[in-house]
């Protein structure tokens, strides 16, 4: 009985102190000095609230479409956002004159290469493997 | 079934354009500006230009009152197509402009018309801090459904509660033309604040006078001053936001030099609104509570007065049973005047001509909403309603048409975005 016990909590520590591992990696142009995002920066990035890096570069915000399971994914896990909450804020800086929402890519592959192109950019990507021509940012806590 | 859907999208989607297509004939100025836009896309290079849209048709049928028409008959007057356009024309200017086409019965005046047209210059930005400035038509950014009221897909049903979002109002509160500030702070420890205000006028087309103030004003009524701000506050991390609002403005009617049974009038409306929304996985609950001061000098006879204080609220609920539905819950309550809630003073003072239901107004409404695919959703609702209070002409009502206290009301929509 006190050997179950004690297993039980042995597996919830370890719980407890294993690395979070996303499916979703943010990338970024390579123009981009920031070498790390803290979660709260790309959410903030994300909802529209932060449109400048910290050397006073333009940033573009790609994104996949609202329904795409890799955005579900990235809004999910990244952000800690519901998608529809982001869905919300993008339609009402659009449909209001208030300001601008990311600009939506129809496929992934299409995406990196939108990233690829534009300075300032940043966008996400099923957990790469090839990292060549652009930047994977670490996102902290 | 899969085949059927796609032969239905395009159907609407024809009509659809069609009736945007006729829309634009019309308007050959604001072809231009659309025009204008267009050839700018060509230049800029794609991050700088943002072209959207949005079409959305429906049947309404109203049971008891004049809110959609007079006969009472099944009506397509739900309609609402829009387009709009954002060029950033350098890191710290965009120009931004929609045009929509509305048509919604007796609710408000229908048409084409400029929802807004204005230049952002994004005066300062942080990671921290976001100011920018908005000169033009801007839209009201004060309520929470407000600045996007006619967009379908935006908002939680298809007519939206009538205690805070008056359509009979909707003509002077959707925006106005002048400047507007929105001041954004993100704090990593208090959350995000966001503070709005704007001051401007709206124009008042004849009809609107009509739907405001009576059928037989044939009068200018006029916005002459316009002060509205607002803050939100959304604590980090968490699902709830909360915000207040607060409007001033004044009007006055200049009555026509022949034929008007009316003489001139001095309005004031003051507002006084918080609200609350709550963002959870399935459930979001929202709500919003007002008081509004009404006060209005002359237009009956010289000297007339009246100073009376209303208030409203709406709480609301919806579930999402999963990605593509979601279910709505919804009641409301207005009362044109805090201090006679049952309407007997109005029914005294009338001499029983203006009967007591038009003092107050309860709604229960049930609805849905469907995502039948990607950007192309269907949005259902029942209404049922007591009393008449947010039924037009406001000042002088129309107690021959709207005899009935309780009357109902469905809707269905079907709406598309772009």
């Amino acid at each position: 009985m006190i050997k179950t016990f004690y297993s039980l909590c042995l597996i919830i520590f370890l719980g407890c102190i294993s690395v979070s591992v996303y499916a979703v990696d943010v990338i970024t142009h390579p123009s981009v000095s920031e070498p790390i995002l803290t979660t709260s920066q790309l959410r903030r990035i994300y909802t529209m609230r932060q449109t400048q890096w910290s050397d006073g570069q333009r940033i573009t915000v790609f994104v996949l479409p609202r329904h795409h399971v890799l955005h579900l994914q990235f809004s999910k896990e990244r952000l800690e956002m519901y998608p529809y909450q982001l869905d919300r804020i993008w339609n009402k800086l659009t449909y209001s004159g208030l300001g601008v929402a990311p600009i939506t890519i129809t496929s992934p592959e299409k995406l990196v290469e939108a990233v690829r192109k534009t300075p300032g950019a940043i966008g996400y990507v099923r957990k790469l493997k090839d990292e060549k021509d652009f930047y994977i940012i670490k996102v902290k806590g | 079934m899969l085949e059927n859907l796609k032969m239905r999208k395009i159907f609407i989607l024809l009509k659809l354009k069609a009736k945007v297509a006729n829309v634009l004939i019309k308007k050959r100025l604001l072809l231009t500006v659309i025009f204008y836009f267009f050839t700018t896309a060509v230049i800029a290079s794609d991050q700088n230009f943002q072209l959207h849209g949005f079409a959305a048709q429906g049947l309404i049928n109203v049971n008891g009152s004049n809110f959609v028409n007079d006969d009472g008959s099944l009506s397509t007057e739900l309609t609402e197509i829009g387009l709009n356009a954002s060029y950033q024309l350098s890191s710290s200017f965009r120009l931004a402009g929609q045009v929509v086409h509305l048509d919604g019965g007796n609710r408000y005046n229908d048409g084409v018309r400029v929802d807004y047209a204005l230049l952002d210059w994004s005066a300062y930005s942080n990671e921290y801090w976001q100011v920018n400035l908005y000169v033009g038509r801007y839209k009201n950014y004060h309520w929470l459904y407000s600045s996007t009221r006619d967009v379908p897909f935006t908002r939680p049903s298809i007519i939206l509660p009538q205690s805070v979002y008056f359509d009979g109002f909707r003509d002077i509160a959707v925006g106005a033309d002048g400047v507007a500030v929105k001041i954004s702070h993100s704090s990593d420890d208090l959350g995000y604040f966001d503070f709005n205000m704007s001051t401007g006028a709206s124009s008042i087309s004849d009809e609107q006078t009509k739907i405001i103030l009576s059928d037989f004003a044939f009068g200018k009524m006029k916005h002459t001053y316009d002060l509205q701000a607002s803050l939100y506050w959304q604590p980090l991390l968490s699902p709830w936001r909360f915000g207040i609002a607060l409007l001033d403005s004044d009007f006055e009617y200049n009555a026509a030099e022949t034929g008007d049974v009316f003489i001139n009038a001095n309005i004031t409306l003051q507002r006084y609104m918080a609200n609350i929304l709550y963002e959870g996985e399935r459930w979001e609950f929202s709500g919003e509570i007002l008081q509004e001061r009404f006060v209005f000098d002359g237009f009956y006879y010289e000297g007339a007065h009246r100073d009376t204080i209303g208030q409203g609220m709406f709480v609301q609920s919806q579930y999402k049973v999963n990605q593509d539905l979601t279910l709505l819950l919804r009641y409301e309550r207005i009362y044109v005047n805090k201090d006679d809630k049952k309407g007997h003073d109005l029914e005294d003072s009338t001499q029983g001509l203006v009967p007591s239901y038009f003092a107050y107004q309860y709604d229960a409404t049930v609805g849905f909403s469907c995502d039948l695919a990607e950007n192309f959703r269907m949005q259902f609702e029942y209404h049922y309603i007591k009393g008449t209070a947010r039924l037009t002409p406001v000042v002088l009502p129309n107690p021959k048409i709207n005899n009935s206290e309780n009357w109902q009301l469905w809707a269905v929509q079907l709406m598309y975005w772009f």
